[in-house]
């Protein structure tokens, strides 16, 4: 009878080899085929899509800007998140005012909102450029621009994201110990000192997942970069993600695009682990 | 070093409300630089709101804090001079403990040279040499509160240490020697200590005035023989002493008042009229097995043991009390022949102790 005890766990394993194990595995599959268009099908052509997205520089440098957008954005998110916990944690009527209008942003579907941008950006009849103009200023080429279309997509991530970190941190505020604030208080420490002392350390383990996640969900940009730039002005604001999409669903050549994922998914797995790692022996000291 | 003085001081967590309810009824009292007090009482009757109305950390809604005739009622907690240790040990995290130490000198820009000496001379005193460099956090829970209880005693500028129940998290062992190490501290350095506690043990052996807190008001105030010889009311009676004094209620009649079908009584006076509720109280400590006194018979009812002595639970014509008694063997079942003397016989009316008998 106990040598049958490992079939209860076939109902839960066959669901994930369905879900999760099939895909990559078939994916990974598909990176060695010539897979595309004109030949549909699993031909094996070994590693001549990886040989190939080797030379292409036009993914290592969608890759660099996916780091550098998912890096930079998520850090603003954090500083910017945590500022606005930090103002409104003390006062019980702001906390409430604010929890309800941070979750509009995120509710908001990501399509939705960039297109709203786009017009807000749009430089003739958008109304930043207006505002800018009725000021006495020159308009700005916000989306034709490469390093200001970097930019603006930046904004838009940084608009969406923040009161994620926002609602997170706050929540970790609200659940901190009060002694250790009496303690600094009798201490003699001021607030700034209190903030590094007490609050930054006891905040370590929820910063860390904050953003954690979000790096994961950074790296997965697409919309906003999608429906404001297409990844232009050139290939000034493509990332890895879009890509893809454009060697996947729009070139349909499969074979390849299946390769750039698994390399990007291998990269993904590599740098976020490390991050992981550096970031707890950062802010966590007491796990050394 | 200051004495504390409060002033016609009260406090109500919402003075707005038509009628307040107050944590800390009004009360006028004074600290005496150097003493060691203890504050007992059960949770919630008002033993940290009067510690948190001394260090600052909460404004009283009513009266006045005087250190050395200094009102301080409106000043922070920085400028008090007043170090408190709570019941949950608070570590800086991200620091060592030697930076722990340091930590409320560095806020008073204290010299570097001073803030050295001064941490070396608190880690010796509390036995922390060892680990001065190893991170606060993989402290075990003693060793936090001995850092806690550090950084109150590193600055030189501390009139009185509030100690908030600091030792609930202790082991036992420890118990005995932290409180040792309280004593020595308060004997080096002159500094008022005031403890809350709920553990009478602790208030007993530590305190020389222990202060007796219910309903957010002092009960009584006194050195720890006096609580336990004449407690003023039922509650400091059960609750100073283990196990708790016996409260008998008395039956009356035109010239006595007696309890146990009559073995124990005392001639009734004109204070004692007029009341429905009359009993006769003694300490389970002052029932003795022969000698003088009273005599009374009773059956053993439990037996539970405690260090050298037995404390038993005894039933004379269906009355319960207890005796702790060093000498006696036997069973549950037996019967037994005690004794008590009439000078620790307590008679307590309407609640209150009855003084003059």
């Amino acid at each position: 009878m106990y040598r049958q005890k490992h079939l209860f766990l076939l109902p839960g394993l066959l669901v994930l080899v369905a879900i999760i194990i099939f895909p990559l595995l078939f994916t990974i599959r598909v990176s060695f085929s010539s897979w595309d268009v004109f030949q549909p099908g699993l031909d094996w052509i070994a590693g001549a899509n990886y040989g190939r997205l080797l030379e292409d520089a036009r993914y290592w440098g969608a890759l660099g800007r996916l780091m550098i957008m998912a890096v930079g954005t998520v850090l603003i998110q954090y500083t910017l998140g945590f500022a606005l916990a930090l103002l409104v944690w003390g006062d019980l009527k702001a906390r409430r005012f604010f929890r309800v209008l941070f979750l509009v942003p995120m509710m908001t579907t990501p399509v939705i909102m960039s297109v709203i941008w786009r017009t807000v950006f749009h430089e003739s009849i958008g109304p930043l450029n207006g505002l800018l103009q009725a000021l006495g200023l020159q308009g700005v080429p916000w989306l034709s621009e490469p390093a200001l279309a970097f930019a603006s997509v930046m904004m838009v991530e940084i608009w969406q994201w923040t009161p994620f970190m926002f609602l997170l941190l706050l929540a970790g505020l609200v659940s901190l110990p009060r002694e250790p604030y009496l303690a600094a208080r009798i201490d003699g420490a001021g607030p700034i000192r209190t903030f590094f002392a007490v609050t930054f350390p006891a905040m370590a383990g929820i910063s860390i997942a904050a953003i954690l996640i979000r790096l994961i969900e950074a790296s997965k940009i697409m919309e906003s970069v999608y429906v404001m730039t297409s990844g232009g002005p050139g290939t000034a604001t493509e990332t890895s993600t879009y890509y893809i999409y454009i060697r996947g669903l729009r070139d349909f050549q499969l074979g390849y695009a299946s390769a750039l994922s698994v390399t990007y998914l291998v990269i993904m797995i590599i740098s976020l682990t490390i991050i992981a790692k550096v970031l707890v022996r950062l802010f966590v000291k007491d796990r050394t | 070093m200051a004495d504390i003085h409060l002033e016609s001081l009260a406090h109500s967590y919402d003075p707005a409300a038509t009628s307040p309810e107050y944590a800390l009824k009004p009360l006028d009292m004074t600290w005496r630089n150097g003493e060691t007090y203890a504050l007992l009482g059960p949770s919630g009757c008002g033993k940290s709101t009067m510690l948190n109305i001394i260090s600052g950390l909460i404004q009283p809604s009513h009266g006045r804090v005087l250190f050395d005739g200094d009102d301080v009622t409106g000043r922070g907690t920085a400028a008090r001079n007043i170090a408190q240790v709570f019941q949950v040990p608070v570590i800086y995290r991200s620091m060592t403990v030697r930076q722990n130490l340091a930590f409320p000198l560095v806020c008073r820009r204290r010299q570097r040279a001073e803030i050295d000496r001064r941490v070396g001379d608190v880690a010796e005193l509390l036995g922390l040499q060892r680990v001065l460099n190893r991170p606060a956090v993989a402290l075990t829970a003693d060793q936090k509160q001995l850092v806690s209880l550090g950084r109150a005693l590193v600055r030189d500028d501390v009139s009185a240490l509030l100690l908030d129940e600091p030792l609930t998290v202790i082991d036992p062992q420890l118990k005995f020697e932290l409180r040792r190490k309280l004593k020595e501290v308060n004997q080096a350095f002159n500094i008022t200590m005031v403890l809350v506690t709920h553990d009478q043990n602790e208030a007993l052996t530590f305190a020389r005035s222990i202060i007796v807190m219910n309903h957010g008001e002092i009960v009584q105030q006194g050195d720890p023989q006096t609580l336990f010889d004449n407690p003023r009311t039922e509650h400091v009676g059960y609750f100073i002493g283990s196990p708790a004094m016996n409260f008998l209620p008395a039956a009356q009649s035109a010239d006595a008042l007696g309890v146990l079908d009559g073995q124990l009584q005392v001639p009734m006076t004109s204070a004692m009229r007029g009341s429905d509720d009359l009993k006769i109280a003694f300490r389970p400590e002052h029932v003795n097995l022969g000698g003088e006194g009273h005599r009374v018979d009773a059956r053993v009812k439990r037996i539970w043991f405690e260090g050298l002595d037995q404390v038993l639970e005894l039933d004379s014509g269906g009355t319960r009390f207890r005796a702790r008694l060093d000498d006696w063997r036997g069973t549950v079942g037996d019967a037994i022949e005690l004794r008590v003397m009439d000078s620790h016989l307590r008679v307590f009316r309407d609640g209150e102790l009855l003084e003059a008998r």
